[in-house]
């Protein structure tokens, strides 16, 4: 490993840090490309396709794939200290809010005259302006998703309601239905909802009106205390409250315990989910697969759709990788149809290609294209990076205002500002 | 005695104690006449040790000192450059209120920790004199199994124990007849939660402190206490006639050694709730974390490094000088 | 004799009070899966299983960060305690010009708050390339512990009459001998004592761990168990097994002064 022949390399390095120089890095390609290493997010690629992407690439290339599979928690810390490193991965997948910070400060390769390798005629919209920074792209669209409402058939049929709910106040009355019906179990949760499930908060932010800042003269402001915001932070809590005489504790979010772990328990009817997670519950519960099924997160208005967060991730290749050409064949490969197919086939809605046929043939594929449409993202800005890094005002202010800590208007009050000091 | 009082004299698992002053017994070195080799021989034994302690240690603090003048976020590192800032990352640090009320609550905690440690293991070493010896040996183990379990271990074991719907302290207080406790959170303040985890910390620290001072009271000449009985003295008078002149210096210095441990604690805050809720739980080691390595403003988490190591410096700042004064007597 | 009875009542509350969480551990990890979630009111186990210690132990991840934490805590405390010993000879043995400043430099360098040096390493690792590689969190772990093995077993050593040493040396041992044969021997409980809690010192860190390696492949135990719930979701009683398995290491070293503790005494005889 080359790590503790560097320990004994380590004397001379210290010269260098002696001398107060970090290393420079360049960028670019190595001739003798061995291994690249490939880090993808929990959840985003099927397995089938991961492997047989993997194979192929090193059987046309000769090069090995270390792939290894990153966790959501915490993956801000590990990319800032991954990125920062003289020797990082390969290749990355970023969450869209998070792209625009890092290519900012450099440290993303620029892919632009690539683009067309890269399928760059099909990119998906949303996810191509999250990449672009000053009409450069720094990143290939992998893939997106955005949440609908998992429920459990068999469960919501014993409650006696008889189709998916299409308005808020149905689906509060679906719960209570559900609720009522499963009261001999102490464990039981009409809706898993955890209190600080905030991409769901978004959705009922921006169905009430809100939204949670706005940019004015270049200056972004919290805007998180307006009335509309504040709705959507009651319609969380009728939703909260709806559940269970149990609640759900309010200070964890969807991947701390992850929710699709407590789905799989059986304990659950409904929760706010993406297919992945759905995927995993069903691979705890093999017989949840044909109990399940989903649909849109409902407006307040009846008959519509509520807008969701458009969740999605980039592939991007860090400016120091020493493999970069590697890096670029392998997200090609990644690119074409056939992959791309792959992953519409396993509930997401791909990013280099138009095509999605192969999502629509799944309910939840289904409710998912369905309310794609109405999709939204969080500030585009590589400002809005610091919002989620470390402690995210949004969950605090959930967390606060269910438990009952704060009032409802202190803890939006609190959250704006915060999100005002961390965007300036 | 001397084996058994420097073991005993050890840690709380996770941290090592100075080793203070185990008693010079081997007489003062003796100069050698011998070759050049024979003269060499120290220095060429101690310069492992020299060379690993200035470079891990000296260096990095020469470094944090020269980082927090630079502008040191992820560009500057990636692309290797260096911006002086002169005192821009103090000033910012300085300016931001959040500083000022996470460095109050940093050394509110140390305190109270410190104190409710302190005392407890105090107590626990008078009780443990005065025991039926089976009783002893129980508690003896029962505090060594405590204080063997690894910091992660204890940190998860009192999650599950606190647990919101499922935790045993909750089922129990419900049991005992308060319903309010069912589904209660334990880390809904800032305020809930640090008590959470000061519990976890006093309940890990004392097991040490109580072994040490026992130790110390258990080598109190028994003829003093003798004296003390024949001239009628009650229980206080006696302690604060004998024991406490005796082990006063072992208190003074477990309690400094208290205040460097809790000072930096950073693990068990950080895996409960990692500084909330809304970071109400934050210490300066996790802000220097969350500065430093979660938003990457290097700079700005090193100046908050240096504040640190200013405030400690500050608490201890007395004991220190007095500890260094009498070594170098005894060096 | 009231006053007795009540000390030994307090005595036993507060024994309970240390024991409860290990029992409370140990129990959870006993019980069957899908009786550790329970609303039911469950301080005594009505049965007992293994199965969530095969799960922990089988959890992706565990092995590998158990291996990881053992590798890196056992070469720390040993090139602590092999530098660590020759600078206490050094210290105890000669006299030299610069000893005293040196002494006071182990003595301070013992005092110096890590976490506050967490920036400066974390850059100094990245420029030695060092970074996200074991052997940075080894660097670390043996620099924390050096400063307090050195001054231990410089006490260790002090205790060891000289005499004993220029005994050997006039028997025709030569200094290395002498040190081979009589210091050595009788250095051994300290040695022992020594490295104990230079290891559970590196084996408890958590945040240079966290901080210094990203790859799952090279995480230690505590980071890996820090994340338990990405790993067991809400099973807490595979989490409880996790930590059992975690802490028998550290206990076993810690019964291990323990007995030890008794050679000492025998040992501090010799000074007679």
């Amino acid at each position: 490993m080359k790590g503790w022949k560097g320990l004994a390399a380590g004397a001379a390095a210290l010269a260098v840090a002696v001398s107060g120089c970090g290393t420079s890095t360049n960028s670019g390609s190595d001739a003798e490309t061995k291994e690249i290493t490939v880090w993808l997010m929990d959840g985003s690629a099927p397995t089938t396709l991961t492997d047989a992407l993997n194979k192929e690439f090193e059987d046309a290339n000769g090069i090995k794939v270390k792939y290894e599979v990153q966790k959501w928690t915490g993956i801000q810390e590990k990319l800032t200290t991954a990125l920062a490193s003289s020797t990082p991965p390969d290749v990355i997948e970023l969450g869209n809010t998070q792209t625009a910070s890092f290519a900012e400060q450099g440290t993303l390769a620029d892919l632009t005259a690539d683009a067309e390798q890269f399928n760059g005629g099909e990119w998906l919209g949303g996810l191509k302006d999250s990449l672009t920074l000053n009409g450069k792209q720094f990143g290939v669209p992998f893939y997106a998703a955005n949440r609908t409402v998992i429920y459990r058939t068999d469960l919501l049929e014993a409650a006696g309601v008889a189709k998916a709910p299409t308005s808020r106040d149905e689906w509060i009355d679906a719960i209570g239905k559900l609720k009522a019906a499963n009261a001999s179990n102490p464990d039981f949760q009409a809706l898993y909802l955890p209190g600080q499930s905030w991409y769901f908060l978004l959705s009922l932010i921006w169905d009430e009106g809100g939204d949670i800042a706005k940019l004015d003269n270049g200056k972004w402001t919290g805007t998180l205390d307006t009335p509309q915001a504040k709705a959507g932070f009651e319609a969380y809590k009728a939703l909260y409250d709806a559940s269970a005489e149990k609640k759900v504790p309010a200070d964890i979010d969807e991947a701390k315990p992850q929710q699709m772990e407590v789905f799989g328990t059986g304990n659950v009817g409904m929760m706010v989910g993406l297919p992945w997670e759905l995927a995993g519950a069903i691979k705890a519960k093999p017989e949840l697969e044909k109990t399940t099924s989903a649909f849109p997160i409902p407006s307040k208005k009846a008959g519509e759709s509520a807008p969701v967060f458009l969740g999605g991730s980039n592939l991007a290749i860090p400016a120091s990788s020493k493999n970069a050409d590697a890096a670029k064949k392998y997200l090609a490969l990644l690119s074409s149809k056939k992959y791309q197919d792959m992953l519409a086939e396993g509930g997401a809605v791909p990013g280099t290609s138009k095509d999605t046929a192969k999502l629509q043939t799944t309910a939840i594929g289904k409710a998912m294209a369905d309310s794609s449409p109405n999709g939204k993202v969080t500030p585009v800005t590589p400002k809005w990076a610091a919002v989620e890094a470390g402690q995210n005002p949004l969950k605090d202010a959930l967390t606060a205002y269910l438990t009952g800590a704060k009032s409802l208007d202190q803890a939006t009050k609190d959250a704006s500002e915060a999100i005002t000091k961390a965007m300036a | 005695m001397t084996a058994v009082k420097t073991t005993e004299a050890a840690a709380p698992a996770g941290d090592l104690p100075p080793a203070l002053p185990p008693a010079v017994t081997g007489g003062a070195p003796k100069r050698r006449r011998g070759g050049a080799f024979d003269r060499a021989l120290p220095y060429l034994l101690l310069a492992p040790a020299l060379i690993a302690i200035l470079w891990l240690i000296g260096w990095p603090v020469v470094s944090v000192f020269v980082t927090s003048f630079r502008q040191l976020n992820l560009g500057e590192l990636v692309r290797g450059e260096i911006v002086w800032t002169g005192f821009d990352n103090y000033v910012t640090v300085l300016q931001d209120e959040r500083f000022w009320e996470v460095a109050l609550r940093t050394v509110l905690f140390t305190a109270s920790v410190v104190v409710v440690s302190v005392g407890a293991g105090l107590g626990i070493a008078l009780l443990m004199r005065v025991l039926t010896p089976w009783v002893r040996i129980a508690l003896q183990i029962a505090m060594l199994c405590a204080w063997a379990m690894p910091i992660l271990a204890s940190t998860t074991v009192y999650q599950w124990m606190f647990d919101q719907n499922y935790g045993i302290l909750n089922k129990t207080l419900v049991q005992l007849g308060f319903d309010s406790f069912a589904g209660y959170s334990w880390f809904s303040s800032g305020t809930s939660t640090l008590s959470v985890v000061g519990l976890l910390i006093v309940w890990q620290a004392i097991p040490f402190l109580a072994f040490s001072l026992y130790a110390g009271l258990v080598g109190i000449p028994r003829d003093l206490y003798e004296a003390a009985g024949i001239d009628g003295a009650t229980g206080w008078q006696t302690f604060r006639a004998v024991t406490w002149p005796e082990i006063k210096s072992l208190l003074m210095m477990v309690t400094f050694l208290s205040t460097l441990w809790d000072f930096k604690v950073f693990t068990q805050i950080w895996v409960f709730r990692e500084g909330g809720p809304s970071g109400e739980s934050t210490t300066l080691p996790v802000l220097q974390y969350l500065e430093g390595i979660a938003k990457s403003h290097f700079g700005v988490a090193a100046a908050i490094s240096v504040l640190m190591m200013v405030i400690l410096g500050l608490i201890t700042f007395q004991y220190l000088r007095k500890l260094l004064q009498t070594e170098e007597g005894k060096i | 004799m009231l006053k007795k009875s009540a000390a030994n009542v307090a005595g036993l509350v507060l024994a309970l009070f240390f024991l409860f969480p290990t029992y409370w551990m140990l129990t959870s990890a006993l019980k069957p899966k899908g009786s550790t979630i329970t609303s039911d009111y469950d301080l005594i186990p009505f049965s007992v299983t293994f199965t969530n210690f095969v799960t922990a132990w089988t959890k992706p991840g565990f092995l590998s960060s158990l291996g990881n934490s053992l590798l890196v805590t056992l070469t720390a405390v040993l090139a602590a305690i092999v530098v660590g010993i020759t600078a206490a000879v050094a210290m105890s043995r000669f006299a030299f010009r610069g000893r005293k400043s040196f002494l006071l430099l182990m003595l301070v360098a013992q005092m110096a708050p890590f976490e506050a040096l967490l920036i400066p390493m974390f850059l100094m690792m990245r420029d030695l390339q060092l970074y996200e590689h074991l052997s940075s969190l080894v660097l670390v772990y043996f620099a924390v512990t050096l400063p307090f093995c050195a001054w231990t077993l410089r006490g260790f050593v002090n205790g060891i009459p000289i005499e004993l040493e220029e005994a050997a040396m006039v028997d025709g041992c030569g200094r290395w001998g002498a040190f081979q044969k009589v210091t050595l021997p009788l250095l051994g409980p300290g040695l022992v004592a020594t490295s104990v809690f230079a290891f559970i010192t590196a084996w408890n860190e958590f945040l240079f761990a966290k901080v210094l390696i990203r790859s799952q492949d090279s995480e230690t135990l505590p980071v890996w168990l820090s994340g338990f719930q990405t790993a067991f979701g809400t099973d807490w009683g595979g989490a409880m097994a996790a930590s059992v398995l975690f802490t028998v290491p550290a206990l076993v070293f810690f019964l291990i002064v323990q007995r030890k503790m008794v050679a000492g005494v025998t040992a501090g005889a010799v000074k007679g």
